[in-house]
């Protein structure tokens, strides 16, 4: 069927993937792509977790997408009601201890060998994903948690459709990344990069929805330290990739929460365009305690919609952590990606460093 | 279990020995004198400001109609549904959780009008200005305010106490009640909101107004290269002068409001409401038509990554708790003396003993005194969260914020970390805990 891969990864993560993959084949126009001082900077537009996805989902999702979310969970346990205290309450307490629960409701994993995602360890392994581009030892173990889920499906799971447009919608979560000693965009074999937070709305078209390059960004200077963040790169036939790296990361949801997302090993891989765009990869092993914590940040209403069961998913979370054991040996860190998408902005870094609280 | 209302009476008595005398007062919000109902007053609180209050001092407070996932709660214009039938089921306003769940100590628990009494009217009672009377379910005359039924809560015990409710957003309970106060005294253009310093000034579109060091009394010195970031409020071509606010001439027929002889700013570089980032640059201040007295010690200010937060001695982000039930009444549940296992079942997976190591209270040592009343210092039994008896074993000396318990967070261990804000239901604010924010740079920047 044409463009039958595309559908089953969805057009804008089948978009990323081919430019990445074709990426010698673009280039900047002339030699003089060194952006103005050296420096160019870009703002978050779009995000969501790499889930690889085909039509019907029976190729990955052999088993069919989960069905026991917390109102299915719900009426099979407590099918005669009962008490606030021993039902909903219950269920409450279990989102926050989960460790509690004694359930052991199926919860399909994701299977096949394809996933979104970068080689992490730089090791072939038996439990490697090949990307849907063709590149081996692909590590994205929270695919097999999420992949199946309805939750962090697209196009229309919670955390596919709200998670990403709140990206757009939220100042805390205007993530950039400015790059800095470069002296081209299209072969650099050093750069870096400084990851920062804007406090301004993206610039859009005409019609409000579609963000434009060049806007401009004011840097906060004051509330986003744990979010600042320097990495050493490169760029290598336009495409920018950087080591890996330490990273706490803004994705916070409705009501102003404060969710955030640590990576271990974090590394960028990301197409710059000629139009001012970068788009590509955010991989890294997310921290599984931060993980459960921030997706625990959507009220069990909005995890009803997408079938995700706290303690269920808790489990699968621990049981396929593969990176940065503790002294027991437990892992703490699954390995993942990000589809992220920036546009370039200017910065303006404003009033320097406040130091003292000033709050009235 | 101990009737709740029961221990709210209590509790109220043993805060009060903590206060101290109040400090003065610099200035108070002034409000538009309107008519009022015989026995009505209004009473300038520490937090709401302006508020109207029945005879004994009680604030007065609406219930407004609320949409809620599973359905709507609270009084229409022109009619109560808080009654004094006592409600026994859950109502499912909240998915995924059904209706029909038993609610907590039944034997115990009062009805809505037991909770918030109607602000009675006279059988004779005639309409004044915005006030109406309305006829309740049993017949009795009740108050109303723009149409909303009035009500007291038992939980206010003097005059000046707000308790039962609070306008300010990051505290108001999902679909409850809120206290009802007088139009405050600014011109148009101009809306004034309830912040953690006090009631902000901001212009219509809620957007912070400012005011200057360099200037002096009624007179602006803020020209030129200053104007392109600080925007004039500009006064109408009839607008008069009038009590604490002032026409500051900048040019001929270019006229500028002033409050309290300060002229005044919007700051071009705000790009979310009620926004204190104004107030960074050095000179420049937000404006208020009344604040509140300093923090008490040992509580200090911490910067964090959506603001600034309160926190205990040891730089710990403080946290209050939220929680009103799934009634159709939806009763508070998050004073001390209230069902406990709401809170329990966050904290401590309905263990106790997790919930006191999890969430700690704020213990205040035995000097601990607030010079407001806004902040406290109460004695609970610290495992039901309940108001301790005089000279009960084992109470605690904890730091209340409007009269209830406050909590730090053990998994906050980081310098600015308030990994604890919004845990609990629908991101805290249902039955869950919330950080003391002072200043949210993010919560209001939706685009």
């Amino acid at each position: 069927m044409k463009h039958s891969f595309a559908k089953h990864v969805g057009w804008r993560a089948f978009t990323a993937a081919v430019t990445l993959a074709a990426a010698p084949a673009i280039s900047f126009a002339g030699d003089g792509t060194a952006p103005a001082d050296g420096r160019i900077a870009y703002v978050t537009t779009d995000m969501y977790w790499g889930v690889y996805q085909t039509a019907d989902g029976k190729a990955e999702c052999p088993d069919g997408l989960n069905k026991y979310g917390p109102r299915e969970v719900f009426a099979k346990l407590y099918p005669k009601g009962g008490t606030e205290i021993d039902t909903h309450l219950a269920r409450e307490a279990l989102k926050y201890y989960p460790e509690d629960s004694k359930d052991n409701f199926p919860m399909p994993e994701a299977r096949g060998p394809i996933a979104i995602g970068l080689n992490l360890d730089g090791k072939l392994g038996p439990n490697d994903f090949t990307s849907p581009t063709g590149e081996k030892g692909i590590d994205n173990a929270l695919y097999r948690v999420i992949g199946c889920s309805p939750q962090f499906r697209g196009p229309e799971g919670q955390f596919r459709l709200f998670g990403n447009r709140l990206v757009r919608q939220l100042t805390y979560n205007r993530s950039m990344i400015e790059l800095s000693g470069v002296d081209s965009l299209r072969n650099d074999d050093s750069v870096q990069v400084t990851i920062l937070r804007g406090l301004d709305p993206l610039l859009t078209d005409a019609g409000g929805d579609k963000i434009m390059p060049g806007g401009t960004q004011r840097v906060d200077n004051r509330f986003s330290k744990r979010f600042y963040k320097q990495l050493k790169g490169r760029i290598v036939n336009g495409v920018l990739e950087t080591e890996a790296s330490d990273v706490t990361w803004p994705w916070a949801v409705f009501f102003g929460n404060t969710n955030e997302y640590r990576f271990r090993g974090m590394q960028f891989r990301l197409q710059l365009t000629e139009d001012g765009r970068a788009e590509g990869l955010m991989a890294g092993y997310a921290d599984v305690d931060t993980f459960y914590r921030t997706v625990m940040g959507w009220s069990t209403h909005h995890l009803s919609y997408g079938q995700l069961d706290p303690s269920g998913f808790w489990r699968k979370l621990w049981q396929h952590a593969d990176g940065y054991p503790d002294e027991s040996g437990k892992m703490t860190a699954i390995s993942s990606a990000v589809n992220i998408y920036m546009v370039q902005v200017y910065l303006d870094r404003g009033e320097p460093n406040i130091a003292v609280s000033q709050s009235r | 279990m101990r009737n709740y209302i029961y221990s709210a009476f209590l509790g109220v008595a043993a805060a009060g020995h903590a206060f101290a005398a109040s400090a003065p007062v610099a200035a108070k919000e002034e409000y538009v004198r309107a008519p009022m109902p015989a026995g009505i007053q209004v009473i300038v609180t520490e937090l709401e400001g302006p508020v109207f209050a029945d005879a004994n001092g009680k604030t007065l407070y609406k219930w407004p109609y609320q949409s809620l996932r599973g359905g709507y709660v609270g009084d229409e214009k022109g009619r109560s549904t808080c009654t004094s039938k006592v409600t026994t089921t859950s109502e499912g306003l909240f998915s995924p959780y059904p209706p029909g769940l038993v609610l907590p100590h039944l034997d115990t628990r009062p009805s809505c009008a037991a909770m918030w009494p109607p602000v009675t009217a006279p059988e004779d009672a005639k309409p004044v200005d915005r006030w109406t009377v309305i006829t309740r379910p049993d017949g009795s005359k009740q108050w109303a305010y723009d149409g909303q039924a009035l009500y007291t809560s038992v939980l206010d015990r003097q005059p000046g106490d707000v308790l039962g409710g609070t306008n300010r957003d990051q505290l108001r309970q999902m679909a409850g009640r809120y206290p009802v106060g007088p139009q405050p005294k600014i011109p148009p253009g101009f809306s004034v909101v309830t912040t953690f310093n006090g009631r902000l000034l901001v212009n219509a579109d809620g957007y912070s107004v400012y005011a200057s060091d360099q200037d002096g009394p009624n007179k602006s010195n803020c020209r030129a290269t200053c104007e392109e970031t600080w925007k004039p409020m500009l006064a109408p071509a009839l607008a008069k002068s009038d009590g604490e606010w002032t026409i500051v001439e900048r040019a001929p027929g270019v006229r500028q409001w002033a409050f309290r002889k300060q002229p005044l700013y919007t700051y071009n570089r705000d790009t979310s409401l009620y926004s204190q980032q104004g107030s960074d640059v050095p000179g420049w201040h937000n404006v208020y038509t009344q604040q509140v007295g300093p923090l008490p010690k040992p509580f200090q200010l911490i910067d964090t990554q959506k603001g600034v937060a309160v926190a205990d001695a040891n730089g710990k982000a403080v946290y209050a708790y939220l929680c009103s039930d799934d009634s159709l009444d939806q009763l508070s549940c998050d004073y001390p003396g209230s069902p406990p296992e709401y809170r329990i079942a966050i904290c401590g997976g309905g263990d106790v003993d997790r919930c006191l190591k999890k969430w700690p209270y704020v213990v205040a040592d035995a000097n601990a005194r607030s010079d407001n009343r806004l902040w406290s210092v109460i004695e609970i039994e610290p495992r039901s969260g309940r108001l301790a008896t005089p000279g009960e074993a084992g109470a605690l000396r904890v730091w209340a914020y409007r009269g209830n318990p406050l909590y730090t967070y053990a998994d906050d261990v980081e310098p600015g970390d308030v990994r604890g804000d919004q845990v609990g239901e629908m991101y805290g604010q249902r039955n869950g805990f919330t950080v003391l924010w002072v200043r949210d740079d993010f919560s209001h920047s939706e685009t």
